[in-house]
């Protein structure tokens, strides 16, 4: 029974990113088929804008606010907000389903509340300015390939831009203007001091999120994220493959085997520029009040709505610079060269969005879980962990991986360097921490020596020979 | 670790080196996230056990909320809840106005006003006793669910085994329990009630339920358990 509802709810999650996409298609198809006539291309743009900004990732952060609160109640075994219905029905009954209605219908009824002495200008651009930059880092991020649609190449990206990574960088960084204006202008103390730890994570964490990005540009020799050449579907190419009739098989060259650590830096700095735990400091809503205190009703609704939006576009980039974007581990070739997707493109575009939103969604959900694992960093192990590991690491991760792709340009040697730090990892997760190890140890050599005439005290006994016994 | 922890006691609290598992941070993250993820696992697939009874709770989910109103777990047994006046198999309470139960009472919130029978009313079977209460008050919000109450009673007029807590009222008045609403529940005799000892009737013909019901009656966790105490049978005189 229970079984039965979450796999439908998985269908219809599925379904509807299936549905979306191949409508953002048919549709791209039609407005550049209409344009053509008119003399104009690339209005598919603007339908991208609609779709997959507006529709799918809105919508996608709107059902977050509901989500965490749901996947953190499974995670703390807890049930989770259940009591939200419709009149009618019985409580409990939609599993708390209508708590995204209630949840916008309060933040939207609340007082809009501003401190008498504050900036009236600056505190209402505030939410806004937090809200905006998170919004349009989607734009250079593509989510389907580019596809003949109606005889016209419909991409399925906002905006193909040439500088697409150097966009990120330029977008992201505005976000800080929001939290540090949101925190001087709401004239408390309390506000302002979340609004300098706030500037000062993002800006201390730039430089790593830079710095980890360039092993990624060096190995694909571009900063271009959407079409062809860019760095999102050059991951599609394998680095060793092999053939099974007309199926192709293979590693491709994904940029989390090609830069694990880049991976490792990228997320950690992201993370710490969503200001999501465990680098919330600056927000810190129950006790370390943060930048937004002053804010109520849907003004800090934006604040929170940023955020959510945030984990979205964070996965989406994420999917797109270290995951092959929408692309198939294997199988890419034969999936294109299927005759019925070669007679409907649409089918396969809404395949590979499908792709794309499947694997954002993984993200999506390894972000909400760390949030949930993770206790709080305190503000100097912050600053310590971005200027005293994640440069360094970064830095050291640049420079081996510029000497490995200078010494062998098809990726295949930093590929195994990749492996190597991935096994290392997996070692290390697998085998227990030394302070562990020493216990067991000291627990068996207990063991053994039970019996002894005279027990001796805890330190010694562990030292005695096992010869004695 | 070291011998020299015996002699310098200082060492003993320099704080044990992080190993390189937490001081990269990454594989301790991993395990975090491989526990948090197998509770929301077993928790999203698992159909929630509204069973409060944790050794006997199966299946996947870890969950062990009870949803309030609409499951409620049955109190335990020889939960003090609510009180009632135990009525006789007349319907009319067994208290005899004594005011034991008054006078114990460490929160002074039970209020008796005694009558007494008259030598030629109409409760002719009821001359055997002298004394009722007119009005018996208990305020729910003053007791303290001690049960010195229920111990006092010499007469086994009072019990806490209605296995329920007091509802909430809107006012303070509703908390206050007069003789209708207190008197409720199964009704109890004894053999040695005074109103069998007239000589026109017999001792009735039923077994002692003294020692059983006041544990059992009204504990509806225990109707599955054997009885805790031995029915003893009284043989007719």
């Amino acid at each position: 029974m229970r079984l039965g509802v979450v796999f439908v709810s998985l269908g219809l999650i599925f379904g509807g990113f299936f549905a979306l996409m191949g409508g953002a298609y048919a549709l791209g198809g039609v407005v550049e088929d209409f344009g053509r006539t008119h003399g104009v291309s690339g209005l598919a743009s603007l339908t991208n804008i609609l779709i997959l900004m507006l529709m799918i990732v809105m919508v996608f952060a709107t059902l977050l606010t509901l989500a965490e609160r749901k996947w953190s109640a499974f995670m703390q075994d807890r049930v989770g907000p259940n009591r939200a219905r419709f009149p009618g029905l019985p409580n409990a009954s939609l599993a708390g389903i209508p708590h995204i209605v209630t949840d916008v219908f309060k933040m939207l009824t609340k007082e809009a509340f501003r401190p008498k002495n504050a900036s009236k200008v600056l505190f209402a651009l505030g939410p806004m300015l937090a809200f905006a930059p998170v919004f349009a880092l989607f734009a250079v991020v593509p989510a389907g390939p580019t596809l003949k649609i109606f005889d016209h190449p419909v991409m399925m990206v906002s905006t193909n831009l040439d500088f697409g990574l150097l966009y990120l960088f330029a977008i992201a960084s505005l976000a800080v203007y929001g939290t540090s204006l949101a925190g001087w202008a709401s004239n408390n103390k309390f506000a302002l001091l979340g609004g300098v730890r706030a500037s000062s994570q993002m800006i201390s964490y730039e430089v790593a999120l830079g710095l980890s990005l360039v092993g990624m540009m060096i190995a694909f020799s571009t900063v271009k994220l959407a079409g062809p050449d860019g760095m999102s579907e050059m991951q599609m190419q394998y680095l060793w493959s092999t053939r099974v009739g007309s199926f192709d098989l293979g590693l491709p060259a994904w940029g989390i085997f090609i830069q694990p650590l880049g991976f490792l830096l990228f997320f950690a700095a992201a993370f710490a520029e969503t200001k999501r735990a465990p680098f919330d400091s600056p927000e810190g809503e129950s006790e370390i009040v943060g930048y937004f205190l002053e804010y109520s009703g849907m003004q800090f609704g934006m604040f929170m709505i940023a955020e959510f939006v945030e984990v979205v576009v964070l996965g989406g980039v994420i999917v797109a610079i270290f995951f092959g974007g929408w692309s198939l581990p294997f199988g890419n070739e034969w999936l294109m060269n299927l005759a019925v997707m070669k007679q409907y493109p649409i089918l396969l575009g809404a395949i590979y969005g499908t792709v794309f939103w499947g694997k954002t969604l993984l993200l999506v959900y390894l972000q909400m879980v760390i949030r949930w694992t993770m206790p709080r960093f305190r503000y100097d192990q912050i600053q310590k962990l971005g200027w005293q590991i994640l440069l360094p690491v970064g830095l050291a991760n640049l420079f081996v991986s510029g000497a490995l792709i200078l010494w062998d340009p098809s990726l295949r040697a930093l590929a195994l360097f990749g492996f190597f730090v991935i096994g290392v990892f997996a070692f290390l997760t697998l085998t227990p921490p030394k302070q562990v190890r020493q216990e067991q140890e000291a627990a068996d050599d207990h063991h053994g020596g039970h019996g002894h005439a005279a027990p001796a005290p805890h330190d010694d006994h562990a030292a005695l020979p096992a010869s004695t016994h | 670790m070291s011998s020299h922890s015996h002699h310098d006691p200082l060492e003993k609290r320099e704080l044990v080196e992080a190993d390189i598992r937490e001081r990269t941070y990454v594989p301790e993250i991993l395990k975090g996230i491989a526990l948090t993820t197998k509770h929301f696992l077993r928790n999203l697939f698992g159909e929630r056990d509204p069973n409060p009874d944790v050794v006997d709770r199966k299946g996947l989910a870890t969950i062990t909320t009870v949803n309030y109103p609409e499951e409620k777990v049955d109190y335990p047994p020889g939960y003090r809840g609510l009180h009632r006046l135990v009525p006789r198999e007349d319907g009319k309470p067994r208290c005899v106005a004594c005011y034991m139960c008054a006078t114990i009472c460490p929160a002074q919130c039970i209020y008796i006003e005694a009558g007494e029978y008259g030598g030629d009313d109409e409760h002719a079977e009821s001359r055997v006793i002298e004394k009722y209460p007119k009005q018996f008050v208990i305020d729910e919000l003053r007791c303290i669910v001690c049960g010195l109450c229920v111990d006092a009673c010499p007469k086994d007029a009072i019990r806490m085994d209605t296995y329920t807590h007091v509802p909430s009222e809107y006012n303070r008045q509703g908390f206050v329990y007069d003789i209708p609403k207190l008197l409720k529940g199964p009704a109890v005799s004894h053999p040695s009630d005074p109103w069998y000892k007239r000589g026109s009737s017999a001792p009735p013909d039923h077994v002692h339920k003294e020692a059983h019901t006041r544990i059992t009656a009204g504990g509806a966790a225990l109707a599955k358990r054997p009885p805790l105490v031995e029915v003893v049978k009284f043989a007719k005189p």
